[in-house]
């Protein structure tokens, strides 16, 4: 073949088109690093939860796992990368309990929905932190009834901070107001550790949180725990009681689960949930997740469906009970 | 003091200790190179080894990831001064004048001087932080969002003294930002504004795609659009150092602008951006001769560079001090701390200390090391603008696409920054200043939220912004500056009316 100009286009053509011959048969999965999208920035709950299982998923499979982090409208860009990418089982989302939120705040609005919770099935649950009621230390409210009282005395002047509208610590509040028939005044941040700042500056009083942030806190005397939103007593806080021994029926979660996109073919699915299972019993995964005091809460396919149908369901309620938050007039 | 003394002592044998020093230098030259390239900025280049320094014990973790973090803020002034492209949204001010003192063969002293500037405020600013950081940060807890809205309220009155050349079109650029920076979700509602579907832009257009393509994209256009090329400037190697004259005039924007930087640094929240653009506005309008600024004043230079560097030490005082995220690194910091099973809190300096003077005696010895890096790296880089425009241009731009990417993995970031390319190039063609647009983006959804929680704090009652001490104060400075800026017209039209007066005196005199 004479290398003139016709047959150079024709070659460069071809070797452009390599890529796309794609040799079918059966290739034995995992055979390319597997990713693992993390919806939320760096050195969050999600952030912080999917590492130890990627490097643990990494052993059991000895295939590499990296976490990516595509962040972004409070989630809702990563999750939806996930939902609507190719169920080859090389793209995993850790997610905490808001995916089953903006869906429903999607819905809301009329928009449409970035993706919606059927785009997903569930892997496993990794984690499940019980979020804790934590007031300012120098407010005067020393169990949650003190507090409940006060607050009916002067409706809609205790504040709370927040990660955000329809974010997992408001909706976590949302429910104690409904359960316990009060009114606060929310202040919204954006995230979990400006809402922290706020409480400990006392430009707010109250905030429920997930633990492992304010365990320092508490123990140093600045925040005061009132009670918890789990079904037990958090290990690091024995003394402090939960909504449900006080009468009140309300549990909460910020939980972190593992997802791939609907379509995933069985035997994939399989191999990944095996994996995950050997990985989260590893011991380092337990070391680590004992450093960010994260306990381990571990859930299979067919029980993390069952458990994230019952989540989704309460909060969907709770989301349709707040509606869309109307800003009052100014004075 | 002999306290302090001894502290010193434990902190500086773990800094120097092999293993620590190692993890240092690494992180700072990882800095260096992540301010360098255009886009990526310290954020994402600690995510990057945030896993890595996991395997690590805690200290050398959060030296090596401290490190990248002011490396990046050394890094970040070398593209900004010679090409001007922002190697990360703190360095937007430096691109101004910096650039101008390229152009004028000056681009050694500007880079000598951004070095040598950062490396005074970055140790001058950790002393604060070692001396003060309990109760400086206490002092920054009571900044709640009324504060927050008044600091903000002052950085935007700044912007009056940012630019020359027409006020009006300074505010029209600063009102582009403001309207850019609309666009997201409404922090109160949940309302998706401007998205246009498009759920990337749901926490707004990013400050960096902005940037580089306001900047840098449009400095490309600009330079590629020009009838002949523009010659290659061959430096000499005087003209590396800076004369004696910029040495003196340099002296007291370093030290207003570590002040300022530092201050503007400990308040929690993502502030610490605006202090170099404070920074620049304070040293223009303190100027002699103002009308140097934009056309390649030292000042616009080294005050914005120490700015920068004295407010990430700034930034760590909450962060030691009491454990709390004030800004999205921080946070990230106290993560690795978590991984590490050491709990940030208040009882952190206490409980810690080989940490925590470990941690400051390695900022002073990383601060030493990126000076040593940065100047000799002054005639490597000066270099860099020999190689001829077909070939470099076309470099730069690949690498403002992939830092631009990098950030987030997200193609409409690219996408943001062409566009606004686009619009530079215009702006630019018409004579509009493209500073006040970055710092209009940026402020507006922090003026929009601190506001808006304000109000929901004191349910909807305006009062509350003269009942508490430390923003009314700020409040009224700010009325105070913009009663100052006021006083020119009013004097010409004083003065109009007097020299009308003696005019119609000598008329009728004559008649």
């Amino acid at each position: 073949m004479r290398l003139n100009r016709r047959n150079n286009i024709f070659l460069v053509l071809l070797i452009l088109l390599l890529p796309a011959i794609k040799v079918s048969g059966q290739e034995k999965y995992p055979d390319r690093p597997i990713t693992i999208v993390v919806p939320f920035p760096p050195g969050g709950v999600a952030d912080l939860t999917a590492r130890p299982v990627a490097a643990a998923l990494e052993k059991v499979l000895k295939n590499p796992v990296v976490v990516v982090n595509k962040t972004g409208a409070a989630g809702a860009v990563g999750m939806s990368f996930v939902a609507n990418s190719k169920p080859d089982g090389y793209n995993l989302l850790m997610a905490l309990s808001s995916i089953s939120i903006i869906p429903e705040a999607d819905k809301l609005f009329d928009r449409k929905p970035a993706y919606t919770m059927d785009q997903l099935i569930p892997i496993a649950l990794i984690s499940a932190d019980p979020t804790i009621f934590v007031v300012n230390a120098s407010r005067p409210w020393k169990s949650v009834k003190e507090f409940v009282d006060d607050a009916k005395k002067r409706p809609g002047e205790i504040s709370y901070s927040s990660s955000g509208v329809y974010g997992t610590l408001h909706m976590a509040m949302e429910m104690l107001i409904q359960g316990a028939g009060i009114q606060l005044k929310h202040v919204p941040y954006s995230g979990g550790g400006p809402a922290l700042t706020a409480l400990l500056g006392g430009h707010v009083d109250t905030l429920a949180s997930g633990p492992a942030v304010v365990i320092p806190h508490i123990k140093a005397g600045k925040l005061r725990p009132l009670a918890s939103w789990g079904a037990k007593r958090v290990a690091s806080l024995p003394d402090v009681a939960t909504f449900k021994e006080l009468g009140y029926d309300i549990e909460f979660y910020i939980w972190a689960g593992l997802f791939a996109p609907r379509g995933t073919s069985p035997a994939v699915m399989k191999t990944i949930r095996e994996a995950v299972k050997q990985a989260v019993n590893s011991v380092e995964f337990k070391t680590a997740m004992e450093k960010i005091e994260t306990p381990i809460a571990y859930l299979d396919a067919p029980e993390f469906q069952k458990f994230w149908d019952k989540d989704a369901k309460m909060l969907a309620d709770a989301i349709k009970r707040i509606g869309k938050i109307e800003i009052p007039e100014a004075k | 003091m002999a306290d302090t003394l001894h502290n010193l002592y434990i902190g500086f044998s773990v800094a120097l200790a092999p293993q620590v020093l190692l993890y240092a230098f690494v992180g700072c030259v990882v800095g260096t190179l992540v301010g360098v390239l255009p886009g990526i900025g310290p954020l994402a280049g600690i995510s990057l080894l945030l896993p890595a320094s996991f395997g690590l014990d805690a200290t050398s973790a959060i030296v090596l990831l401290a490190g990248i973090y002011y490396g990046a803020m050394y890094g970040g002034s070398t593209t900004s001064i010679l090409m001007r492209i922002p190697g990360e949204a703190a360095s937007v001010m430096t691109c101004i004048d910096g650039y101008e003192m390229t152009r004028k063969g000056r681009a050694g002293p500007a880079l000598a001087i951004a070095a040598i500037g950062s490396y005074i405020a970055g140790t001058v600013s950790v002393v604060g932080l070692m001396l003060l950081a309990p109760p400086l940060a206490s002092f920054a807890l009571r900044f709640g969002p009324p504060e927050y809205f008044a600091l903000l309220l002052l950085g935007l009155l700044v912007l009056a003294y940012m630019s020359g050349g027409s006020m009006l079109k300074s505010l029209a650029m600063a009102a582009l930002g403001l309207l850019l920076g609309m666009i997201g979700i409404d922090p109160m509602t949940g309302f998706f504004r401007f998205s246009y579907g498009l759920v990337e832009l749901g926490d707004g257009i990013g400050v960096v795609p902005v940037a580089v393509g306001l900047f840098g994209l449009s400095e490309i256009l600009l330079t590629a659009g020009q009838p002949t090329a523009p010659e290659v400037k061959k430096p000499k190697l005087k003209d590396l150092l800076p004369s004696r004259q910029e040495w003196r005039d340099s002296l007291w924007p370093i030290g207003r602008g570590t002040v300022l930087g530092f201050l503007i640094g400990i308040i929690p929240g993502s502030a610490h951006i605006i202090s170099s653009f404070v920074s620049y506005a304070v040293e223009r309008r303190l100027a002699k001769d103002p009308e140097r600024f934009g056309h390649g004043a030292i000042e616009g230079v080294a005050g914005p560079e120490s700015a920068n560097n004295s407010a990430t030490s700034g930034a760590f005082v909450p962060m030691l001090a009491l454990g709390i995220p004030s800004g999205p690194i921080p946070a990230v910091m106290i993560a690795a701390m978590m991984v590490h099973g050491i709990s940030p809190g208040p009882l952190l300096i206490t409980q810690q200390p080989e940490l925590f003077w470990g941690f400051i005696a390695s900022m002073y010895v990383g601060n030493v090391v990126l000076l040593i890096l940065n100047l000799p790296l002054v005639g490597i880089f000066v270099n860099v603008l020999r190689v001829p425009y077909p070939l470099l241009y076309p470099a730069i731009l690949l690498f403002c696409v992939l830092g631009v990417y990098a950030v987030n993995g997200s193609a409409v970031d690219v996408g943001i920054m062409a566009a606004m390319g686009a619009l530079g190039y215009l702006l630019r063609k018409f004579d509009f200043e493209t500073a006040p647009v970055v710092l209009g983006l940026i402020l507006a959804p922090m003026i929009e939220m601190s506001l808006r929680q304000s109000l929901a704090m004191s349910s909807g009652n305006y009062a509350i912004f003269v009942n508490r001490p430390i923003a009314s104060v700020m409040l009224l400075i700010g009325l105070a500056l913009l009663l100052l800026s006021l006083m020119p017209f009013l004097m010409k039209s004083i003065d109009w009316r007097q020299r009308l007066g003696i005019s119609t005196a000598n008329e009728g005199e004559k008649l």
